[in-house]
């Protein structure tokens, strides 16, 4: 049985009245790329906020890689990267100066982030923007800034919640290849309601409806029409 | 994984640098000072001077009223472009977002005072001069008391619908004690030793700001993930 990074267990949220997620249990298996399918308002956002520690689940345990988000959260964002609908970018910081002042919150060596500056900014094709203040690049060129922060700690857990909404078709095939090319040593979670992307690129999947479980298992035995 | 001062120490240059680009908070709070200081010498002044009782509440109350532009976007501005996300998610103490914005808040009131102290002193005749060190003393400790109040404020209402209609309502009942002490010590300054003695004005103050300090510093995880 292979180790799991996120284990979840008979956990609720809920907002006010409104249940958003109800009793679920499901495990995310350690690297490989897992999919959390679902339609808007499934759950699948709360969900991901519980992981990254952003949200409280009112009732249920939840483990990320190994530790609990809750008791030990700063354990837990040692491993994670995060790339959302929205960037996480200081407009009116530069990206060189975005991506520095996120490496100090990490504390990244200087050597080790210079490394990682050169190699992913060449690989998304951002090197010659760096300098540029963030307010103004295209949405394009912020996303893909944005995908460069999200990886600069070469994070083991990398959390993507629609990560291919407002990308171009060349950077969704380039964040597409790296995700595979890192499929062994990482393990990725992404939430997106493309279902023919999802199950091309997954090796596991979670479907949510209505904040339940509605099917889980090895992406062979997806059904789309679920 | 970075210290939490360190992380602190970053958040606040990031914002310092931001504002540097941006100036609008340091403006329009440089325009609100001008404008009450014209305004309350057309109405106290009379043979040359105010009195000095009534130039140390004024002088506070400049800068209490001022700390309404400084204080309520330290937080908003993350929350409405997405950032805060970034920072609650960075392998840091929640702790150190605060005290981050806490000297960020200091720094930008204090730029403003750097220009404001010596206006309102030459304008209105009235000296610090008395006692300096003393004078540097409560303005540095005074402005640390408002910015720490001021930074927690700004976290609490994030939540809220209309936020810049509740900063008020949170910021100036609890901002108010200090402000209480702040006259009191200044006035002592100016006009000379009154029935309290002025250090034990000034160990008060001090504790305020300790209490505010690690109060919030300690719930403002409460802040950061709901």
């Amino acid at each position: 049985m292979s180790a799991k990074a996120v284990v979840v267990r008979n956990l609720t949220r809920r907002y006010g009245y409104r249940v958003a997620l109800k009793d679920i249990s499901l495990d995310f298996s350690e690297n490989g790329i897992q999919g959390l399918f679902g339609a808007n308002g499934a759950g699948k956002t709360t969900l991901m906020r519980i992981i990254s520690t952003l949200l409280r689940p009112h009732s249920g345990t939840i483990s990320v890689m190994g530790f609990d988000p809750q008791e030990e959260p700063e354990e837990v964002k040692k491993y994670l990267g995060l790339v959302g609908d929205k960037t996480l970018l200081y407009d009116e910081l530069s990206g060189i100066e975005n991506l520095r002042f996120y490496s100090k919150l990490y504390g990244l060596h200087r050597d080790f982030f210079e490394t990682q500056v050169e190699e992913l900014s060449q690989r998304f094709a951002i090197k010659t923007w760096l300098e540029e203040p963030v307010k103004n690049l295209s949405t394009g060129l912020k996303k893909r800034l944005d995908i460069v922060r999200s990886l600069i700690h070469n994070p083991m857990l990398l959390l993507l919640d629609e990560p291919f909404s407002g990308l171009d078709k060349d950077t969704t095939e380039d964040f597409w290849d790296y995700l595979n090319e890192h499929r062994n040593t990482r393990t990725t979670i992404v939430t997106t309601h493309n279902l023919a992307l999802g199950a091309n690129l997954c090796d596991e999947f979670v479907t949510l409806r209505k904040g339940v479980v509605i099917n889980q298992g090895p992406i062979s035995q997806f059904d789309q029409t679920l | 994984m970075t210290s939490g001062l360190g992380a602190a120490l970053a958040i606040a240059k990031k914002d310092i640098i931001i504002q540097l680009r941006k100036k609008f908070e340091a403006f329009s709070m440089f325009l609100f000072a001008l404008i009450a200081v014209l305004a309350y010498s057309f109405a106290l002044v009379s043979q040359g001077s105010i009195p000095a009782d009534v130039g140390s509440a004024m002088l506070w109350v400049i800068i209490f009223f001022m700390g309404m532009f400084g204080f309520a976007p330290i937080f908003l501005s993350e929350s409405e472009t997405g950032t805060l996300r970034g920072l609650a998610t960075a392998p840091i103490p929640a702790w150190a977002v605060y005290v981050g914005k806490v000297i960020y808040g200091f720094v930008l009131m204090g730029i403003v005072e750097v220009f404001l102290v010596p206006i309102i002193s030459i304008l209105f005749g009235f000296s610090f001069l008395n006692d300096i060190p003393l004078t540097v003393a409560v303005l540095v400790v005074g402005t640390l008391d408002l910015s720490a109040v001021g930074s927690m404020a700004s976290a609490l209402v994030m939540p809220s619908e209309a936020k810049a209609t509740v900063f008020p309502l949170v910021y100036f009942p609890t901002a108010t004690s200090g402000l209480i002490l702040l006259i009191e010590i200044t006035k002592i300054i100016v006009l000379g030793p009154g029935v309290v003695p002025i250090m034990l004005l000034f160990e008060i103050l001090l504790a305020h700001l300790i209490a505010m300090l690690t109060l919030s510093a300690s719930v403002f995880h409460f802040a950061l993930s709901p």
